[in-house]
């Protein structure tokens, strides 16, 4: 038996993950569907989008709506500078956890963890006060801010520190290196499997938040994507504007897709990393 | 010098609210946004649908108004989240949309400006208003918004089944008068036509069922409210309404298991005689009724509930208003410019009033331009029928859906109609007591 037959997967895995895939699709494919037909053709029969005429119209009046772009745009800011920001607290937060001896360290780490238990619903009027004692409402502080505090971060990042092996460490200061560079040059570097998978994490969350921005950012040039779209949509827009709405969680859903494929192999060795760890 | 100096904070609070020489003013509305059909026009009569309509209202309001900058912030149905939000930062709009239904709670929190005083000086008086619209606006004695219109549950009818059924008399269709005709005309209908009779929303939506329920218990001429702590919906007429929707539900006369959109469907696609919908909608399923290929072609009809139970002649009804939020630091050019803009409207409601809403207006409720509309003769008498829910209720939206949801628990035969009613007392009343 030749080595390619050897590693072929057998036969029912592939029927099993090809089965599974079209399910998972079929949904998307669907909204995908649905988002190129008429309105009022959908209201009376929603199995008329399998037929045609087709037609673009809620994909212009998506790019029509002036203030897409705004929202893109703020979306795209607020995802990035979330994603960063997340990674600089954690990846520090991580180490000092992982490597540093100091007072509280361990009652410190628990109540980090405890961030874990607390729902953002409870935490969220005593926030959106906050911010209004700061006049920050309708800024990009307020949209980015809360979001830093992302306790699964840090506990991913300790962890991930925890497993690459002290002798790394031991060897870097007795070449005389600092603290700092040992973290910076030495084992962030070893840590970026983990970065990718908190990345993405962190990005789609931030993408995809509706609830903070929807009571924080009411300014209409200050909202996001998510809100921003949800706010174009008519009342019953479930019935009466259903292929808009489909043509909207597209255009919503484009951005994160072409992350996606952007760092499709990065993604996959990420996370199959982490599980492996 | 130093008087200049002792001026500046003066001229600079004047200059909030300014932009380019004109006055801001920010209005919050729900509706949807569609600038991408309407964003340019100015003709309201050129518009349709409550989206393009508004747009194009509040378009020719500021070409009339070019000193105005009107700044629109459209928020997702029903945007109160947002509004709260804003209150709570000191930030809210200058003019909100709002149900009548909502007022009570922001006015009983001190949160909405009066408006007797704007709307009189602008010659705008609340006899005016129809009764419904007037009760929809009045706290106490005052008025807290400007009515654009009044809403009401209606019976949307498939004169094409109902002929087929035969009951259709005079071009007009049979309703019944009292539950037993119901009954007796639902087995006719469904065992000339093989569809049932009532086409109802069953699950997901909750506001639908509640609807009905309120409809019916009104009807027998109970409050459905105490007072301001208390419900009154497990009471013998609340029994009696429920009793009589889970019995037509499980006889089969009712469409079941649809969601809001699957039962708007399910009426276009012909499959049941008389939908639950609506003021809304009539605009709809009357274009529906032009279109040759539609089951509905040259077959609707549309009335008011019919008065089932021997009570009080009364509908069901609520409103859309616009209301201003308190809001210290609004000048008095802005609140100059709310009036204009709230004076406009209350001059422009026929535009508004095509959607399908009844108007606010006495005048165009009289006027031939309205009777003229499709539909609008048969269903006009709810304007003086209407009544809105007690004003002395706060929190009306989480007991809406508390009741919708335990009716839908009763009829579909998930909890004894007594336990359904019980837990809907229970549940309203603790919201009701919990502020």
């Amino acid at each position: 038996m030749s080595a390619a037959l050897a590693n072929r997967p057998p036969r029912i895995a592939v029927v099993l993950v090809t089965g599974a895939a079209i399910i998972m699709l079929t949904p998307m494919l669907w909204v995908l569907i649905l988002s190129f037909k008429d309105n009022a053709a959908l209201m009376a029969d929603t199995s008329s989008a399998l037929a045609p005429p087709w037609t673009l119209a809620n994909y212009r009046n998506i790019i029509g709506e002036g203030q897409v772009f705004t929202w893109l745009m703020n979306s795209l800011i607020v995802s990035i500078a979330m994603t960063a920001g997340v990674l600089l607290l954690a990846s520090l937060a991580g180490y000092g956890f992982a490597r540093l001896e100091f007072r509280g360290r361990k009652l410190l780490f628990v109540i980090v963890l405890l961030g874990l238990a607390v729902p953002e619903q409870a935490v969220i009027i005593g926030r959106h006060q906050m911010f209004s004692a700061a006049s920050l409402h309708n800024t990009y502080a307020a949209l980015v801010l809360p979001g830093l505090a992302m306790p699964f971060g840090v506990f991913l990042m300790t962890q991930y520190f925890r497993a690459i092996p002290r002798e790394i460490d031991e060897a870097a200061l007795l070449d005389g290196a600092s603290r700092l560079r040992i973290f910076w040059r030495v084992l962030l570097p070893l840590t970026l499997p983990a970065q990718a998978t908190l990345g993405i994490f962190t990005f789609f969350h931030a993408w995809n938040d509706y609830w903070w921005p929807l009571i924080s950012a009411t300014n209409r040039d200050m909202m996001t994507l998510t809100v921003g779209i949800a706010a174009t949509q008519m009342n019953f827009a479930q019935t009466e504007g259903l292929g808009f709405l489909m043509a909207q969680a597209v255009f919503a859903g484009l951005p994160t897709l072409l992350v996606y494929l952007a760092f499709q192999k990065y993604i996959v060795r990420a996370v199959a990393g982490a599980a492996g760890q | 010098m130093r008087r200049a100096l002792a001026f500046l904070p003066l001229a600079l609070l004047a200059a909030c609210g300014r932009t380019e020489g004109r006055t801001e003013l920010v209005i919050q509305r729900f509706f949807g946004a569609c600038q991408a059909e309407f964003g340019t026009l100015t003709d309201p009569g050129k518009a349709d649908g409550e989206c393009g309509i508004i747009t194009a209202m509040i378009n020719q309001f500021e070409t009339l108004n070019p000193d105005v900058r009107v700044v629109e912030n459209t928020v997702a149905w029903p945007g109160y989240d947002q509004l709260t939000a804003q209150l709570a930062a000191n930030g809210p709009p200058d003019l909100v949309t709002m149900h009548s239904s909502a007022i009570p709670d922001y006015e009983a929190r001190g949160l909405l400006e009066p408006l007797d005083a704007d709307l009189a000086a602008d010659g705008i008086s609340p006899d005016q208003f129809t009764a419904a619209a007037r009760a929809g606006v009045t706290v106490g004695n005052r008025i807290m918004g400007l009515p654009i219109d009044v809403w009401a549950p209606l019976w949307h009818v498939n004169m094409n089944l109902f002929g087929k059924a035969g009951l259709v008399a005079d071009g007009k269709p049979l309703l019944p008068s009292s539950t037993e005709e119901f009954y007796a005309q639902a087995a006719q209908f469904r065992e000339r036509t093989g569809k049932p009779y009532f086409i109802q929303v069953t699950s997901k939506d909750f506001a639908g069922p509640m609807r009905i329920f309120y409809a019916w218990v009104m009807q027998q001429g109970a409050q459905l409210f105490t007072d301001a702590r208390h419900a009154n919906f497990d009471s013998p007429e609340g029994r009696r309404a429920l009793e009589f929707m889970t019995e037509l539900y499980q006889r089969g006369y009712s469409a079941k298991s649809l969601d809001y959109a699957g039962a708007v469907s399910a009426f276009l696609k012909g499959e049941g005689g008389i939908l639950v919908d609506g003021t809304w909608m009539v605009g709809q399923f009357d274009a529906a009724s032009r279109d040759d290929k539609s089951p509905l072609y040259r077959g609707y009809a549309v009335r008011p509930f019919p008065f089932l139970f021997q009570g009080r002649r009364v509908e069901l009804v609520d409103g859309h208003n616009w209301v201003m939020p308190r809001n210290d630091r609004r000048t008095e050019a802005q609140r100059e410019a709310a009036r204009r803009f709230l004076k406009y409207f209350a001059g422009n409601d026929f535009q508004w009033a095509r959607t399908g809403h009844f108007p606010a207006y006495v005048s165009i409720i009289d006027s031939p331009q309205w009777q003229q509309l499709p539909h609008r003769g048969d269903i006009a008498e709810i304007t003086q029928l209407g009544e809105p829910l007690p004003r002395y209720v706060r929190r009306q939206s989480p007991i809406e859906f508390v009741v919708g949801e335990e009716v839908a628990a009763a009829y579909t035969g998930a909890k004894p109609v007594g336990r359904a009613l019980a837990d809907m007392q229970r549940r309203a009343d603790e919201i009701l007591q919990s502020f």
